[in-house]
């Protein structure tokens, strides 16, 4: 009775073996390599109408079906990183108590039994006796900082070491380290969100629109057990995530490479803008001019500069800066004017009009003159201003017209004692923003940091070991030494053979 | 820019020293040998030279930029990493034997550069790219890519070693058979529309995976099936890179492509996409016949070759440290990627093709290292995998740029 056991332990063991088997860990990885490849050749998470370009009716139904428009999310590409984790998870639980025992056992003097299975072996006849062989043995092995145990028995001495244990382990903290990433990611995809924010210049929000609503909240929601804080505003259409803050977009720029002319070549070298974060209270706490490769962190939510665009019908505020010329050191005063409106600058007893902002102006360096070109989609390649001067508080004419430009500091063109600069139109577009929060990331780095460090102790390090054994045969002194790797087998050879020889010489 | 000047010399360097190699394979000199090695180390000192000032010129052109962001600078680098990983190998094994096998793919490539007029400008960078983790990310990749061509080129040599004969004709027959089947079936297919072609090129994945794994399974044993293969994978190498450099002369040279038009819509047109009906049969004439050329002197080339080349343990060895190395080197690449990708668009990873199959590589080789430690091959299946794990490699490198879209696109040939 006592040998008979359960259904349910003979079935727990086949499950265990099944997933414990390396066949399986390599038909995953085959069947992983071939499915990912559907994902590569078909477009994925188009709008339906493209896929309908491309393919006939029933062929997008048959792909809908089978989830090949968004493979890498479907039921069964889940489940085969699944399987795939219980795999290595099972595999590295059923290896590793071997392991330890291995590590942790104290090395044993060799015997001729043993001997068999040792693949570097060399037996040599020692003439100058075993106090001198023992003295050699130890001058070999400390030169190579082998720290050695000694064993001794009647007629026999035996000097035992080993070297590069560690890297028995190597294997285990790369199958820990995709381990981890996969856990990163699940506490991502609970926990944490995907969401964007378009945010007009000078607005601001306390939400976000979601991409995917965090697991979790579903769950809690489903269950009745916590209230979701996403809120569904059916006229919104997309759900939204408060911040429990506000961010406000008080800038947006696309910089341009400025070509050999001194001119900008159209061709963006920088995508910014300038967020503040306020509490709900209206209190400013920071602010961040954010760019490509540069977000915002703030409360574990990250802003990532993504897109931008124009808002339709909206016109912006024009920023100008006025400075004396004769002081270079100060700040200058910075005004704000709508296109059409005018004005007054107190430190210059000036009145400035602005006639009219054109995205793309040229100065022609000879004559002075302003070109205008066309842009696509009234991208500010060069944003130019044109503005007329009046003398105090306007009225009367105008001591001059003139135009200001982004890369022009227009300070030849300036008639009188100030420079009138560009700083900005500002307004008239909005920054595209994603917006993401993954508590999971730490985890999932930390499984990158081993995944580095793993591979390098597994392949490179090599678990070697040695013995010596000098026995006194009939009068005879004979010195085996005896040793084993389980990497690098050509490098340990050429040095089992020198200790040999330096032993023997 | 005397940056080019450096690395046409350091081209022509590689080609002195290919040629070198193989007449020392042929001569037996020691003289030529030493030679070789150093005509391949001066050239690659002039190359790294030629790599510093490309850097410093784009500091001079105001776009300070590291040299690793277009397919020519990518390209380029390639053969660097190739010739440095080589140097190595010929360092620490003291044998000049591979030399023959590994510099005509550093020359290739850099003639492929030349030949293609890919261009060499010093372009700035999109607002993406502007990261430290540009150079990171490029050069582990590339320092993996490069290790794996090394295990590449040695794995040919050793599946050549490792044929006895070549077998029987019909093995022959049964590859350009399949060859003069599929070819039509595939035009056919693909004059039927989009989906038609998109589910041939599926059903001709999974056909050439069947034999993959075919060959993997039972590769120690049907060495006539792994000869085929090997000759399959010198002919693949040849007819890509001789209709593509057909492509550049006739698309490029005779600007027969319109001006910032992408060579990607463009692939094969003088080939085998070509729109007379006689140019495409005469290109895939020509396959079948380097096909058979390759195949029916194969075992000559092992005769010429046999006393030159190492143990076949050996063999199997460098090609297993050489795959050691790249694997790391490539996981860490992906690492250093999906941290960029992190800072850059708030996700690590969003199953871009790309990535997709760098992963894909990732399996191959991560199968391969299993295949060995946990259950003990060696040999021919394993050199098999190694082929097919480079020409993932190739897939992840070009083609993915070339054929599919994505985020990686600026790596493209426009």
């Amino acid at each position: 009775m006592e040998n008979q056991k359960g259904i349910v332990e003979i079935f727990a063991e086949k499950v265990w073996k099944f997933f414990s088997s390396v066949k399986l860990a390599v038909v995953l990885l085959i069947i992983l390599a071939i499915v990912s490849v559907i994902g590569t050749v078909i477009a994925q998470n188009e709008a339906p109408e493209r896929y309908l370009r491309e393919y006939s009716q029933t062929t997008v139904q048959i792909f809908d079906m089978l989830g090949f428009f968004d493979m890498y999310h479907t039921w069964w590409f889940v489940l085969l990183l699944f399987l795939f984790t219980a795999n290595l998870t099972v595999c590295t639980l059923d290896r590793f108590p071997h392991t330890w025992k291995l590590v942790t056992a104290p090395l044993k003097p060799i015997d001729d039994d043993s001997l068999k299975a040792v693949p570097f072996k060399k037996e040599m006849i020692f003439s100058a006796g075993a106090d001198k062989a023992e003295e050699r043995t130890v001058a070999a092995l400390k030169a190579r900082g082998y720290r050695y145990v000694e064993s001794r028995g009647p007629g026999s001495a035996q000097f035992m070491t080993q070297k590069g244990i560690y890297s028995r382990f190597g294997v285990y903290i790369t199958h820990v380290s995709i381990l981890l990433i996969f856990v990163g990611a699940l506490i991502g995809s609970f926990f944490g969100f995907k969401a964007f924010l378009n945010l007009p210049e000078g607005s601001a929000s306390k939400v976000v629109y979601l991409r995917n609503e965090p697991m979790w909240d579903q769950i809690m929601a489903a269950l009745g057990i916590a209230e979701s804080p996403v809120i569904h505003d059916p006229q919104v259409g997309v759900p939204a995530m408060p911040l429990g803050y506000y961010v406000r977009c008080d800038n947006f720029d696309v910089d341009y490479y400025i070509g050999p002319s001194g001119m900008p070549t159209g061709m963006p070298s920088e995508y910014h803008s300038t967020l503040s974060i306020f509490d709900l209270d209206g209190q400013k706490i920071l602010d961040k001019r954010i760019r490509v490769n540069d977000p915002l962190t703030h409360h574990g939510i990250t802003f990532y500069q993504s897109s931008y665009g124009t808002i339709p019908d909206s016109r912006g505020k024009v920023l100008l800066n006025v400075r004396l010329k004769n002081d270079a050191s100060s700040a200058g005063e910075t005004i704000s004017v709508d296109p059409g409106a005018t004005a007054y600058v107190p430190s210059i007893d000036r009145t400035i009009k602005v006639l009219g902002f054109a995205p793309y102006g040229m100065r022609n360096p000879a004559t002075g003159e302003i070109v205008f070109y066309h842009t696509e989609n009234d991208e500010y390649i060069n944003p130019t201003v044109e503005l007329e001067v009046y003398r105090g508080h306007g009225g009367g004419k105008p001591i001059y017209k003139t135009a200001v430009m982004k890369t022009d500091p227009g300070q030849p063109n300036m008639p009188e004692g100030y420079v009138i600069t560009y700083r900005g139109y500002v307004g008239a577009r909005y920054t595209g923003l994603q917006v993401t929060k993954d508590p999971g990331v730490w985890v999932v780095y930390t499984g990158f940091i081993m995944l580095c460090i793993g591979p390098l102790i597994a392949f490179f390090g090599s678990h070697r070991k040695l013995w010596v054994r000098i026995q006194d045969r009939q009068g005879q002194t004979v010195v085996l030494v005896a040793g084993s790797a389980n990497r690098n087998r050509i490098g340990f050879e050429k040095e089992f053979n020198r200790i040999a020889e330096e032993i023997i010489k | 820019m005397e940056s080019s000047l450096l690395f046409n010399i350091a081209t022509l360097a590689y080609l002195a020293a290919m040629v070198l190699y193989i007449s020392y394979l042929a001569f037996r000199k020691k003289a030529i040998g030493w030679t070789a090695t150093a005509i391949t180390l001066a050239g690659f000192v002039i190359q790294t030279l030629a790599l510093l000032l490309r850097w410093r010129e784009s500091y001079q052109m105001d776009i300070g930029r590291v040299p690793l962001s277009n397919l020519y600078e990518s390209l380029v680098f390639f053969t660097w990493s190739t010739v440095l990983i080589y140097l190595i190998v010929e360092f620490k094994y003291k044998t000049k034997a591979f030399g023959a096998f590994v510099m005509p793919v550093a020359f290739l490539a850099l003639a492929f550069i030349n030949v293609a007029g890919i261009s060499s400008d010093i372009t700035p960078l999109v607002p993406a790219l502007k990261s430290n983790w540009l150079f990171y990310h490029v050069l582990i990749s590339f320092l993996g890519y490069a290790a794996f061509g090394v295990a590449f080129a040695i794995s040919m040599i050793y599946l050549l070693m490792n044929t006895d004969e070549k077998g029987p004709v019909a093995n022959l027959f049964a590859g350009l058979g399949t060859i003069v089947v599929l070819a039509p079936i595939g035009y056919f297919m693909a004059s039927q529309g989009d989906r038609m072609k998109t589910a041939f090129w599926l059903g001709l994945g999974v056909l050439v995976l069947a034999w993959f794994i075919y060959l993997i399974v039972a590769g120690a044993r049907n060495k006539s099936q792994v000869f085929l293969f090997w000759s399959f994978c010198i002919t693949l190498a040849i007819v890509l890179l001789v209709a593509m450099g057909i492509d550049f002369v006739y698309l490029v040279s005779m600007k027969n492509l319109a001006a910032g038009e992408s060579y990607k819509k463009h692939m094969f047109e003088s080939t085998f996409l070509n729109s007379s009906t006689p140019v495409t049969i005469v290109s895939w004439a020509a396959v079948l016949a380097v096909f058979y050329f390759i195949w029916s002197k194969g075992m000559g080339l092992k005769r010429l070759l046999k006393p030159y080349i190492p143990a076949q343990d050996l063999l199997d060895d460098v090609t297993y440290r050489m795959i050691a190395i790249g694997w790391p080197l490539l996981t860490a690449g992906i690492i250093t990627g999906a941290v960029w990708a992190n800072s850059a668009w708030g996700t690590y990873w969003s199953w871009d093709p790309k990535e997709t199959w760098s992963l894909i590589t990732w399996f191959v080789y991560a199968i391969y290292l299993h295949a060995r430690y946990v259950r003990g091959w060696k040999g021919a299946q394993m050199a098999v995998i190694s082929a097919v794990g480079f020409l993932a490699v190739i897939f992840t490198y070009l083609g993915v740029n070339l054929v599919l879209s994505g985020l990686h696109s600026y790596g493209g040939l426009n």
